[in-house]
């Protein structure tokens, strides 16, 4: 009866690293996250605007409505890459992922202090090469350092009413998330 | 051969229980870091770098995009004020103030995170568009059928959920979150 017993603990402890195992891994199999259906979309290097609302399999699940939404795959594992909008006046914000779904930035228009969107992500090892010598251009741009090789940036705009989406929608075609430096 | 029964036994312990807390953690959202003010939820940790194991497991099922820190923060409901779970055969009341943030969107999805059509072709309203009450109180009303005042159109499903978005607020932690207003969910009438 001892022996059944310790035979059952030996069972939930290895329950216990099964559960923890589990959890860490279903990032790296999921099929139907973030990162694979805005691979469908189309190519690294460009932003695609989704529909407003949700229409049919081209977009991802619960977004806000009143938002449009533009997605953009990238990757920095060889330069680093600028993000480059000009955005309407009213609410906006954009943020950072990586290929697993975390979230690693996030600004908003006020923050942001203007409609122009301008956003360098490097590696750390681009960092300190650009800081022996960093280049004019960068002046005005919001320069983040993310440790990753690759991620996506997910681009909203408000529509606070239809006649709102042709202007929206034209700041979200001219977003550009693969400038150089 | 006592062995290799007891070894059996231990594997099939183990595989059970370790795949059936791990499925109910991330299908049912039990998630560290949930801020709970009555029936809303949020879970402030999903839009951070610090995202726990299981926000990740659970927004790589879904296949969802958080709400940045910076960007705002989402409450979602899944129940009335008293604990039923929303039901499109019902009307509710969506009643009181939100916290404080430039503005905020209030959506309905069928239970599985679609919109719902509808022929008003409204589905959600922005904090701009409310018809407010002198104390700057505001009701929304959802219901199947057209309503007067601040109407939700919803469709006759089994279950539904809300999901109000605070954009550019300054509540971005737990604690903050924790003690803020919310509006209440109030059943009406069930046909």
């Amino acid at each position: 009866m001892r022996r059944t017993l310790l035979y059952a603990l030996g069972g939930l402890l290895l329950a216990g690293v099964i559960h923890i195992a589990i959890i860490f891994l279903v990032p790296y199999f999921a099929t139907r996250d973030a990162w694979s259906a805005i691979a469908k979309l189309g190519a690294e290097g460009e932003f695609h605007i989704l529909p407003l609302g949700d229409s049919g399999p081209d977009t991802l699940p619960a977004l806000d409505p009143r938002l449009l939404h533009a997605v953009c795959r990238f990757s920095i594992a060889d330069n680093p890459i600028r993000i480059q909008a000009q955005l309407p006046s009213d609410f906006w914000s954009i943020a950072i992922f990586d290929r697993r779904g975390r979230n690693l930035y996030s600004l908003n228009d006020r923050s942001a202090e203007r409609t122009q969107l301008d956003l360098a992500i490097l590696t750390p090892v681009q960092m300190a090469q650009m800081r022996e010598d960093p280049p004019a251009s960068l002046e005005q741009a919001v320069v983040i350092e993310l440790p990753v090789q690759a991620g996506f940036a997910v681009l909203r705009v408000l529509v606070a009413d239809d006649s709102m989406l042709p202007a929206a929608t034209r700041a979200l075609q001219g977003a550009n998330c693969a400038a150089t430096l | 051969m006592r062995f290799l029964f007891e070894l059996a036994f231990t594997i099939l312990i183990a595989t059970t229980i370790g795949f059936a807390t791990a499925w109910y953690a991330v299908d049912r959202g039990v998630v560290f870091g949930t801020v709970t003010v009555g029936a809303w939820k949020a879970w402030p940790l999903e839009g951070s770098a610090n995202a726990d194991p299981y926000s990740l497991a659970m927004l790589a099922r879904s296949g969802e995009i958080p709400l940045g820190g910076g960007e705002g923060i989402a409450f979602t409901a899944t129940t009335d004020s008293r604990g039923n779970p929303l039901s499109g055969h019902c009307t509710y009341a969506v009643d009181g103030q939100t916290p404080p943030a430039r503005l905020w969107t209030l959506t309905a999805y069928d239970a599985l995170g679609h919109l719902m059509p509808n022929a008003a072709g409204r589905t959600g309203f922005l904090s701009r568009e409310i018809l407010r009450r002198p104390d700057g109180d505001f009701v929304i009303t959802l219901a199947g059928d057209v309503a007067p005042g601040n109407w939700l159109p919803i469709a006759p499903v089994d279950r539904f959920k809300l999901v109000l978005r605070l954009y550019d607020t300054p509540l971005t932690t737990g604690s903050q979150l924790a003690g803020v207003t919310m509006p209440r969910i109030i059943a009406g009438a069930c046909s």
